[in-house]
């Protein structure tokens, strides 16, 4: 979709970057990394060796800081605030908006309150200004406002970096979709099964009674060469084909 | 009597959705034209043509007053062999469109009348018409004309030439409006004039050339929807809600299979068989995030609703029709047995 095609050019730009700094420089490049306005994927950069390697050296924070951004939400940021390094506005935007499509992961439907809560806004005003300028402007997220419910529906959102084992979860989710329209496609064929038997049922019914009229038609009209007398409504046959007869 | 009048009309719908839908069916010709040219025809013109012979048609029946007449003339085929039947008219009209290259795209077309004393077209009306559609549409030229029949006749050749000097190679399509139920095609043909040396004498003759569907977006939304409208073979209700269903069946049935090879993808990625592609996996997951589609609360009201509403109509319907079923039967009951109480009132059933 079109953000992952927006992404792709900024994500082949730091990966290569990345590869070519080594150790302090590659700070910087974090930094810019995670301010940049159009980039929310942040995996990619993750898996360059060279700053893997940064795990443990005095750089470690950053290597972090990126997994923070890469998976994390603005409360944890705010709750290891100490370990790691500072952020400057760009980046709190950033986390701020990765913060939303987190939400967005569990529930379709965000209520306002959660939503102040978690990105830290005042009011309702601030926090509709921010969905729609930089999380609707932007393409990550499209939905609808409902102030008079006080939510946001999702109705779609650009996904994050994955965990590592939100794959199985991925997978489940797929098999589960896959059974539920299996049975689907199954229960169809039956109802049209259904509808075609019924239809046969009921033309045979039909032509079982036309046939029955015609055969008492035929005794009836023996019956008036016989006798002339009034007609006796004891035949069965008479009662039950009175409706058609007339 | 103007049901079975309207015959041609549906099947035409049903043909051009087949066509369209395949959207570049070819029609194999036996004698294909040598000039190279590549018709592409709008579904709007060819239901314009058959709407046109329908109106003619239709209105040049015997008043009703002849009932037999009437009846004998609703044979569903064009020439029918009882005596106060006359040939069906032919009807004639222009074509217009663009011509780009080598492509020939017929939009529209209008009627024209035939003077059968001269065996031309209105000349007057055809120019009038033609500066009308200028205005409206600045793109548009006369490519040629139309009529129908089942085979192109040697008046046709005169009317062609009549028309040579507005368009120097115009086109003649010709529609076959007997209803042939075995035929899937199209029953448009296209000739195009050639000059061909017969007996040492050129001559223009008409050859066959082939053509595709081409329809906008619109065209296509109208013509599927009138062509589903009316069943093809009459069926009953049975067969519209199987259709349907089969409908339904079928656009899940791909859906499905799509999903099925994400599935496998996805399995393959955990498995370590292909390198992990962390966009994709990121489109994935927000697909995945949109499940489930429909879940709210006002959905659920809403769908309720329209479901008890419809139960309820069936229902009453059902009703209706017993009670008047019911209705007939004591009246039925009635009149027969009316005559054993004829003295001392009436003792009727009800």
């Amino acid at each position: 979709m079109d953000i992952e095609q927006k992404q792709a050019e900024h994500i082949d730009y730091f990966v290569k970057q990345a590869s070519n700094l080594k150790g302090s420089s590659l700070r910087n490049l974090v930094v810019e990394a995670t301010s940049h306005p159009s980039l929310f994927a942040f995996s990619e950069i993750i898996s360059v060796p060279n700053v893997l390697e940064l795990e443990g050296t005095e750089n470690a924070a950053f290597l972090d800081l990126l997994r923070m951004f890469a998976h994390g939400t603005w409360s944890e940021y705010k709750s290891v605030a100490s370990r790691l390094p500072p952020l400057v506005p760009d980046q709190v935007l950033k986390l701020k908006q990765l913060t939303v499509l987190t939400l967005a992961e569990t529930n379709k439907v965000l209520p306002y309150d959660v939503l102040i809560q978690e990105l830290d806004v005042k009011n309702v005003r601030e926090l509709e200004d921010f969905l729609i300028n930089d999380c609707m402007y932007v393409g990550i997220v499209r939905g609808k406002l409902d102030q008079l419910r006080r939510c946001f529906e999702v109705q779609f959102a650009a996904g994050r970096d994955l965990r590592p084992g939100q794959l199985g979860s991925m997978i489940q989710t797929i098999s589960d979709w896959l059974s539920t329209s299996d049975n689907l496609l199954v229960s169809i064929q039956e109802k049209i099964r259904w509808a075609d038997n019924m239809s046969e049922m009921d033309k045979k019914h039909r032509k079982g009674v036309e046939e029955r009229v015609e055969e008492v038609k035929k005794t009836l009209s023996f019956k008036k060469l016989q006798t002339v007398s009034r007609p006796t409504p004891s035949s069965e046959g008479m009662k039950r084909s009175f409706p058609n007869m007339v | 009597m103007e049901k079975k009048m309207l015959k041609p009309f549906p099947s035409i719908f049903r043909q051009i959705t087949e066509a369209a839908k395949g959207l570049g069916l070819e029609e194999n010709m036996a004698s294909s034209s040598s000039s190279g040219l590549t018709f592409k025809l709008h579904p709007l013109f060819i239901v314009n043509i058959s709407d046109h012979y329908t109106r003619i048609k239709s209105q040049s029946l015997p008043p009703p007053s002849t009932p037999h007449a009437a009846s004998a003339s609703n044979g569903a085929t064009s020439d029918s062999s009882s005596p106060p039947q006359q040939p069906p008219p032919r009807v004639f009209g222009c074509v217009i469109g663009v011509q780009r290259g080598r492509t020939v795209e017929i939009f529209n077309s209008f009627e024209l009348l035939y003077d059968p004393c001269t065996h031309s077209l209105d000349r007057a009306f055809l120019e009038k018409k033609q500066e009308l559609y200028k205005k409206v549409f600045p793109n548009f030229y006369i490519l040629g004309w139309y009529s129908t029949g089942s085979d192109a006749q040697e008046s046709d050749m005169q009317i062609h030439r009549d028309l040579m000097d507005i368009n120097e190679s115009p086109l003649y399509v010709l529609l076959n409006p007997s209803i042939n139920p075995a035929q899937k095609d199209l029953p448009v043909t296209i000739y195009e004039s050639e000059l061909h040396v017969i007996d040492g004498i050129p001559q223009l003759i008409f050859v066959q050339s082939s053509y595709t569907i081409e329809t906008v977006e619109a065209e296509r939304i109208s013509i599927d929807h009138v062509a589903h409208l009316k069943p093809s073979d009459g069926g009953s209700a049975a067969t519209q809600l199987a259709a349907h269903l089969t409908g339904i069946h079928s656009a899940i049935k791909m859906l499905n299979s799509r999903i099925r090879v994400l599935h496998h993808y996805l399995l393959a990625m955990q498995k370590g068989d292909i390198p992990c592609e962390n966009s994709l996996l990121r489109e994935v997951s927000s697909l995945l995030r949109r499940l489930p589609a429909i879940e709210s609360e006002k959905f659920q009201d809403d769908f309720l609703m329209e479901y008890n509403d419809t139960l309820l109509i069936s229902y009453l319907a059902m009703f209706t029709n017993c009670s008047s079923t019911m209705n007939e039967l004591v009246d039925k009951f009635n009149t027969a047995y009316d005559r054993h109480s004829r003295r001392g009132g009436r003792s009727a059933f009800i």
